[in-house]
């Protein structure tokens, strides 16, 4: 894969960034009422789980991607159908998480402007930055994270300044048992946002340390998966899991309840900036990917498809659905029906198929 | 290929051009800006109930006039206007209302809203729904409930220390809140977290004027030294669910605020033994609700509290010097909370509503056990036994130690 090289805390900072991404501002886990934190955790142990084996599959082809070696393993004639159907997923996901952002735009503050219009010039920076390279992406990254980070760090600070905290409110955890947190973790924190960590296979082969990388991106995994459940429980502890429940964006009245001396107040446009930041990259991230696969599979030059994609992902997205509710309730469903096909199924297999060939190459010296 | 001086095609630069002029509409910044000089800024709400159930919600905004409260241009008129609308719904009452405004009605810096009691009795479940949705209002809005009057009254009454009524009324809340007492903030999202505690409610804060109610929106109220019509922050309404069922006034008011955590400062008098009353200023109290439910049928409540408090005003021969006399003081303070705290469950039976949270207690301690009891938590609730531990320390005596009238 071409000269460039990413360095390892470049992609710490686009994998914390992409795990972030929305997960950060919507009610994750929610499925398991207040003990949501908790079902994040354990989506984020099983979605290190998941990764390890991505990291296998890496660490055994360490130059080719996602596509590359599904070509290479399972032949031309089931490989390249294989790659395309994960180039059209990332598209997707990429349409579907700027519909995401979009809406949640037009939801909080944006009420008049046209989807359309938030929406193309996402897309269109989007764009931007992928035209000048992927190691601008992950190089912006880096600066955008500690927004981020500074922005939660400052909020937090606030949020107990401001006298808004109840632990109480996060008691008695798991009232229910086990039970109800295990059925979200299955069908939604797993997935999202820690399985979609698929798209990385096709960005690995630009990492400049092999051997440490992908342990960098798990660590990013976690600290992501600490910090969403610490985010899940500090909303909670604030709102109430009621209220939680019922707020497509939780974190913007959680935040909107930072009042000192009603002087610092209505802070609550660092969720909307947060927001924006996700989206774009996690965007980006499913972008590039589906690129890089355009471009393995169909043998053109990277730039050339960057802007039909990107029209793809623009269109994707407008006529995915007719509301946000039907958008939602659509997301849903795929969690736990298709998505699973594509970060679990399709890997187990290539893994099964690199650890007997494998196993059979090293067989053949004696 | 034409080329112009620099070397450019030409078609590049028509390209160029184009691309630039597609980009200028952004320069205009947001799609959504309003300007100020469009906005007429909300600072606060009254609800009342309308007679009939086309016009069910009556809304009066209280619209600040910038001109009036800084700058050259006053015109000497009132620094806020009223302006009313009614609908079948809020929104429809808001939209009502904005026929009337000359700006657009922002709702961002609404800073209390206040509901009649007449609508509070009949329950404010659908009033809170848009108040929770629109993402222009915000939840740290204070609620209140005007005792005896329509909540129309507290958004036209003229006041003396801030030009904006609404900013007087957050301004006493506060005031009372540090110093006197049982009075609190309450802001929406505590108010619908209350409605869905199953078995009790919310507890809002009372607001009536008292005085000359006719002339209290004139600038006439001020004019005298003591001002005709008074805005006042009176009493805790008590919710069973959405519903008003009654008002919390003095030691009963005190004792609830005191189970919900939400004193600061308060003044307790203890009777003196020679006449005359020994008063104190309690200046932290911590409560802590704990259950004992092995069996939820027939649970046990325990509230702890502790206190400190400093003697403010004690005109008695007593010899504050020795810490046998201050320990029976503050024995008698802490019987002072008790029977503070038993005036409050008491009421809270009587009302049958466990707005002073014994029941989050419970599931806190045993979740199932609660499941099994919650939907006759009311039953429980009345009978249930409850143990309070209080304890109090008298920090100190303030400036002097024994009274003057010890050496006479």
């Amino acid at each position: 894969m071409g000269s460039v090289r990413i360095g390892l805390s470049q992609f710490f900072s686009i994998a914390l960034l992409f795990e972030l991404g929305t997960a950060l501002v919507v009610n994750l886990g929610i499925l398991s009422g207040k003990d949501a934190w908790v079902s994040i955790l354990l989506g984020g142990l099983a979605g290190i789980l998941v990764f390890l084996g991505y990291a296998y599959l890496y660490w055994k082809h360490p130059d080719l991607t996602f596509t590359g070696y599904t070509t290479k393993l399972l032949g031309k004639a089931i490989g390249v159908p294989v790659s395309i159907a994960y180039i059209v997923l990332y598209l997707n996901l990429a349409a579907r998480d700027m519909r995401d952002g979009g809406t949640m735009l037009a939801m909080a503050t944006m009420h008049h402007t046209p989807l359309f219009i938030l929406s193309t010039l996402m897309i269109l920076s989007s764009a931007y930055v992928l035209h000048k390279g992927i190691e601008v992406l992950t190089r912006t990254s880096l600066v955008f994270l500690m927004i981020v980070l500074l922005i939660g760090l400052f909020s937090t600070i606030m949020l107990m300044l401001s006298g808004s905290i109840n632990l109480n409110r996060l008691l008695p955890v798991m009232e229910t048992g086990i039970q109800p947190v295990l059925e979200s973790v299955v069908r939604q924190s797993y997935m999202f946002p820690f399985g979609e960590m698929v798209c990385f296979t096709m960005l690995m082969p630009y990492l400049s340390n092999s051997r440490k990388g992908p342990w960098v991106i798990m660590g990013a995994m976690l600290t992501a998966a600490l910090l969403l459940a610490y985010t899940m429980a500090l909303n909670i502890s604030v709102l109430g899991a009621d209220i939680v429940e019922r707020s497509p964006l939780p974190l913007m009245p959680a935040i909107s309840k930072i009042s000192i001396s009603d002087f610092i107040q209505r802070v609550d446009i660092f969720v909307v900036m947060v927001l924006i930041i996700g989206v774009f990259f996690k965007m980006s991230v499913f972008f590039a990917a589906a690129l890089i696969g355009i471009s393995e599979v169909f043998k053109l030059p990277y730039r050339k498809m960057l802007y039909p994609a990107a029209l793809i992902i623009l269109l994707t997205s407008m006529v995915d659905a007719r509301s946000f509710i039907e958008h939602l309730d659509e997301g849903g469903r795929l969690l736990y029906t298709v998505y699973p096909f594509f970060m679990i199924v399709v890997p187990a297999v290539l893994i099964l198929v690199t650890a007997v060939k494998s196993h059979f190459s090293e067989r053949r010296p004696d | 290929m034409n080329r112009n001086r620099r070397g450019i095609p030409v078609r590049r630069s028509l390209l160029l051009f184009s691309a630039l002029l597609a980009l200028m509409p952004l320069l205009t910044g947001c799609w959504d800006s309003v300007e100020l000089n469009r906005r007429a800024i909300v600072s606060g709400v009254a609800i009342d109930r309308g007679e009939t159930e086309a016009d069910k919600y009556v809304l009066s905004f209280q619209v600040i006039v910038s001109e009036e409260i800084s700058g050259e241009k006053a015109r000497g008129i009132a620094p806020v206007a009223l302006y009313t609308g009614r609908g079948r719904t809020m929104f429809e009452a808001l939209a009502n209302a904005s026929r009337q405004t000359a700006r657009f009605l922002s709702l961002g810096h609404v800073r209390v809203l206040v509901i009649s009691e007449k609508f509070a009795r009949e329950g404010i479940r659908d009033i809170m729904d848009v108040l929770e949705r629109e993402s222009d209002t915000r939840l740290t809005s204070l609620m209140f409930i005007s005792k005896g009057q329509p909540a129309k009254d507290l958004m036209s009454t003229m006041t003396v220390f801030s030009k904006i009524p609404a900013n007087d009324l957050v301004e006493k809340l506060e005031t009372t809140s540090k110093q006197f007492g049982y009075n609190y903030r309450m802001e929406v999202d505590e108010v619908i977290r209350g409605i869905q505690i199953r078995g009790g409610g919310p507890t809002i804060n009372g607001v009536q004027t008292t005085g000359d109610k006719e002339n209290a929106g004139s600038n006439d109220n001020l004019k005298t030294i003591a001002p005709k019509a008074i805005l006042r922050v009176t009493g805790l309404a008590a919710f069973k669910d959405d519903k008003l069922k009654g008002w919390l006034e003095g030691e009963t008011a005190l004792g609830t605020a005191l189970l919900q955590n939400q004193v600061k400062e308060f003044p307790s008098l203890v009777e003196d033994r020679e006449g005359g009353y020994i008063a104190f200023n309690v200046y932290q109290s911590t409560v802590k609700i704990a259950a004992k439910a092995k069996d939820p049928e027939h649970p046990l409540i325990i509230v702890n509290i502790s206190q400190q408090a400093a003697l403010k005003e004690g005109p008695s021969t007593l010899d504050y010097s020795d810490p046998e006399v201050i320990e029976g003081l503050s024995d008698r303070l802490t019987a002072e909370t008790k029977n503070m705290i038993q005036l409050a469950v008491q009421e809270a039976r009587r009302l049958g509503s466990d707005y002073i949270g014994f029941g989050e207690a419970l599931r806190r301690e045993n979740p199932r056990g609660w499941n099994r009891v919650k939907d006759h938590w009311e039953e429980l609730f009345k009978t249930c036994e409850v143990k309070i531990n209080a304890d109090a320390v008298i920090r100190h005596t303030d400036m002097r130690g024994n009274s003057f009238q010890v050496n006479k």
